[in-house]
């Protein structure tokens, strides 16, 4: 019997570990020798070595074990998010239709690919856990001095969860991708959803988190333990309790009962049944929902109408070709799904932080403006970053050719890029300079100050990210190296410009010149010159990638 | 813009990538107002040529000169005066024609009425005119290669360089390529250098032809020429047998 299921796993499996391709099984057998030592042995020496050197585990047992069941339902919930996530924006980043199609034209069954492709990718992520798991459990097991036989059982539910969740993410992946297709509308929705997904789990997380106490109270039980999540991290948090070594009374072992509320076979067999429900629904549903549609791809022509308004001022503004070059920039920019996405993503980021402080811990009052840029101000450059750097900036190097085949082609393109940004940037600014000043119940001067600051940010950080992509382009491949760096380049250097006047502020204290400076412009003076140090250091940084990104664009291929 | 009639001379033109040498000692001449057929087989170096000679790929060593510009320290000046379609499209997806059209044009400096005018002519010539505010997104790869047929022509250029033109066009669409390039060469001593596979089309286009094999030029002449010294009916045959690509039937089957 071909097993097609196995072929399809091997072939993703390759893919996955194509840089170590000349020493395939040797480097993945070292990898899981390494991450299964390092879970029974390295782990627990390296954690209670350095826990016994902070505090004596006889002094801190008690509380980690009144920490325990809390801790890992939130870590379980995390592992959830995590996983569900992670592969899903991946998997999206790039469609695999055309696999897709090879498959079904050899008459491989839909149940086959979703199998194949579950196991392919598991190799990856079983070892991320084996690495990361212990991190979190260790602790537990040690303060509970677990068993040998516990720390397996442990270790099996782990598994059977993240093999539950894998596959939940691998069908959902699967399914979104059929209705999307392999095209450039497709491929771009695709890319677009891939960032919006991780506020789609995340933000109800932070909902449930917040909201929990007073669903309880509507449902008149723990709302928690509705959540599937809940039923797995009750299940190791029995094991490690059932197999403890430290002599646990019966009425301590009834404490955690009350705590935990349903008991070891409830909790058991509640993940037991979602798991194997999970698997049946999905391998019924896989002929249903796994169908390949023409679907983004040719069902819709879409016809461009007349210019908007904002257009039509840039043109009247600017009538030489710079204006037209701006203006179709434009136009590509804005009506690729991805890019309003990264806008969103980058926006969101930026004031979830205060929103959040503010709702939660009664941050906003009595804040400054200078207490909000010295809290806040970095969260501009996201802003700026995020929708400019990577993809969306060329589509491939065809069309990297065409520009260059131009006089000062590539120079002309990456200016008018540039006064793009500029123009989005205003409008992306204002919306998180009002955001925080109603969130953070700021005046009306310190609000216009605030967007001048936050404008500043933003446009030298979108310069960093234009530039360095100008310098490297990855085109509309988010998996390569260049892509990472890019990501990488472009919030990083922004970062550490902002930080531009902690690092003045220190020399200032080393060299005994702050009480000079002090005496010279006053407390208020120094305070504004360090907020403004940040924005000129990362104007100026940002200035210079825009020219080393034009130089190196503009430069024949050696 | 020329010298002495000539629009391309290069000297021991050489490019290596890594170990591989993709262009050997290229020592070639071509008339301006010419239409030079460039054939080889895949991999032979003909998209490397067409790259080092309109500035967007350093050569390893030689020279070269485009309509009396060097490629060494002329770039910009070069690619004012010259059109590249390249291999593969590389179009705006989500722009339209029009709009695509309208972004080479201002690359190039051109803006306004006139620029309107020219695509509305260039994609009525080409059959667009019914699909030329759609996006790219939905266009099959003919008509993708017939809009950057129309960027490459966009801002006149004196010579035009053209990597496989008709490869994805159906016969009508390369019949009215083929005509293009022979008006314009007549009428505006428009010179084109054509990279393709097609030997039908360079013998029906090309008044003088290169055999590029290996990274070397292996033949050069009219096309009538190299027909006689290689003894065949037509290019094809003749090419097959400079190049090596003669089918073996019985090899056809070997692997079953």
């Amino acid at each position: 019997m071909v097993r097609k299921w196995f072929h399809i796993a091997k072939a993703d499996f390759y893919v996955l570990t194509a840089g170590m391709r000349n020493h395939r099984r040797l480097y993945s057998a070292a990898f899981y020798a390494l991450g299964i030592v390092w879970a029974i042995y390295g782990a627990p020496l390296l954690i209670g070595g350095f826990l016994n050197a902070i505090i004596p585990m006889s002094v801190i047992r008690t509380m980690l074990m009144t920490m325990f069941p809390g801790l890992m339902r939130s870590a379980m919930m995390v592992l959830w998010i995590m996983l569900l996530l992670f592969p899903m924006t991946k998997a999206l980043e790039e469609i695999k239709i055309g696999h897709w199609e090879i498959f079904l034209s050899n008459n491989v069954k839909t149940r086959d690919i979703l199998m194949g492709g579950f196991l392919g990718g598991l190799p990856l992520y079983g070892l991320v856990t084996l690495f990361l798991a212990p991190l979190v459990i260790t602790p537990f097991i040690l303060a509970f001095a677990v068993s040998l036989i516990g720390v397996a059982l442990m270790y099996t539910v782990l598994i059977l969860t993240v093999l539950t969740v894998l596959w939940i993410s691998n069908f959902v992946t699967a399914a979104v991708q059929s209705k999307l297709g392999d095209s450039s509308r497709g491929n771009d929705i695709a890319k677009a959803l891939s960032f919006v997904i991780a506020f789609v789990g995340i933000l109800p997380m932070y909902g449930l988190m917040f909201a929990a106490p007073m669903m309880t109270e509507i449902l008149g039980t723990d709302v928690f333990l509705l959540l599937p999540f809940t039923w797995s991290a009750d299940v190791v948090s029995w094991i490690a309790i059932t197999f403890n070594g430290i002599g646990l009374t019966e009425s301590e072992v009834m404490l955690f009962g009350s705590i935990l509320q349903l008991d070891l076979l409830v909790s058991t067999l509640l993940a037991g049944a979602f798991s194997v429900a999970v698997l049946g629904l999905t391998l019924g549903a896989a002929g249903r929902v796994f169908t390949i549609t023409a679907g983004a791809r040719t069902e819709r022509i879409t016809t461009v109408g007349r210019e908007n308004f904002i257009l039509r001022i840039i043109r009247k503004l600017t009538s030489d070709s710079f204006g037209a070059l701006l203006v179709v920039n434009m136009k590509d920019y804005f009506r690729k799904a991805q890019n309003l996405s990264k806008m969103f993503y980058g926006v969101i980021l930026a004031i979830v932080l205060p929103i959040m402080m503010t709702l939660f811990a009664d941050y906003g009052s009595e804040m400054n403006l200078l207490d909000v840029i010295s809290s806040f101000g970095m969260m501009f450059a996201m802003v700026g970053a995020f929708p400019f750097v990577g993809t969306g900036f060329l589509e491939s190097k065809d069309q990297l050719w065409i520009i260059q085949s131009a006089p000062r082609g590539a120079s002309r393109f990456v200016k008018s890029r540039l006064v793009m940004a500029a123009i989005a940037d205003v409008f992306l600014t204002s919306i998180v300079a009002v955001t925080m000043t109603f969130v953070l119940g700021l005046g009306a001067v310190d609000a216009l100050l605030l967007l001048g600051f936050g404008f500043v940010v933003v446009i030298g950080s979108s310069m960093v990210a234009i530039g360095v992509t100008a310098r490297n382009p990855n085109y509309e491949d988010t998996k390569s190296p260049a892509h990472q760096a890019n990501m990488m380049t472009a919030i990083m250097v922004p970062m550490v410009a902002m930080m531009g006047s902690i690092f003045l502020f220190i020399f200032l204290a080393v060299m005994d010149l702050d009480v000079v400076l002090e005496s010279m412009i006053g407390l208020s003076g120094c305070q504004v010159l360090f907020a403004l140090v940040g924005p000129a250091i990362l104007l100026s940084v940002g200035s210079i990638f825009v020219i080393s990104g034009i130089r190196s664009l503009s430069s024949p291929d050696a | 813009m020329t010298q002495n009639g000539i629009c391309i001379k290069t000297e021991t033109l050489c490019k290596n990538f890594d170990t591989v040498q993709a262009v050997r000692n290229l020592d070639l001449e071509v008339a301006t107002g010419g239409r030079f057929g460039f054939l080889g087989p895949n991999g032979a170096g003909k998209t490397t040529t067409v790259r080092i000679l309109s500035g967007l790929l350093k050569q390893t060593s030689g020279t070269a000169e485009v309509c009396g510009y060097n490629i060494d320290t002329q770039r910009e000046e070069i690619k004012a005066i010259t059109g590249l379609l390249p291999e593969s499209p590389g179009l705006y997806s989500k722009l339209s024609a029009v709009e695509f059209l309208e972004f080479v044009g201002a690359l190039n400096g051109r803006n306004g009425e006139a620029l309107n005018r020219r695509i509305d002519s260039l994609l009525s010539m080409l059959g667009l005119e019914g699909r030329q505010n759609d996006l790219l997104e939905s266009y099959s790869s003919g008509m993708k290669q017939k809009v950057l047929m129309a960027s490459t022509l966009l801002h006149e250029p004196k010579l035009v360089f053209l990597d496989e033109p008709t490869s994805r066009l159906d016969p009508a669409a390369s019949a009215i390529v083929k005509e293009l390039i022979l008006v314009l060469a007549e009428e505006t001593e428009t010179s084109f250098f054509i990279c393709t596979h097609m030997t039908n089309f360079a013998e029906d286009v090309c008044d003088v032809i290169g055999i590029l094999n290996k990274g070397e030029l292996v033949t050069l002449g009219s096309p009538e020429s190299i027909i006689d010294s290689a003894g065949t009916s037509d290019l094809e045959h003749a090419y097959l047998d400079i190049v090596g690509g003669r089918v073996d039937r019985k090899a056809l089957l070997a692997w079953r």
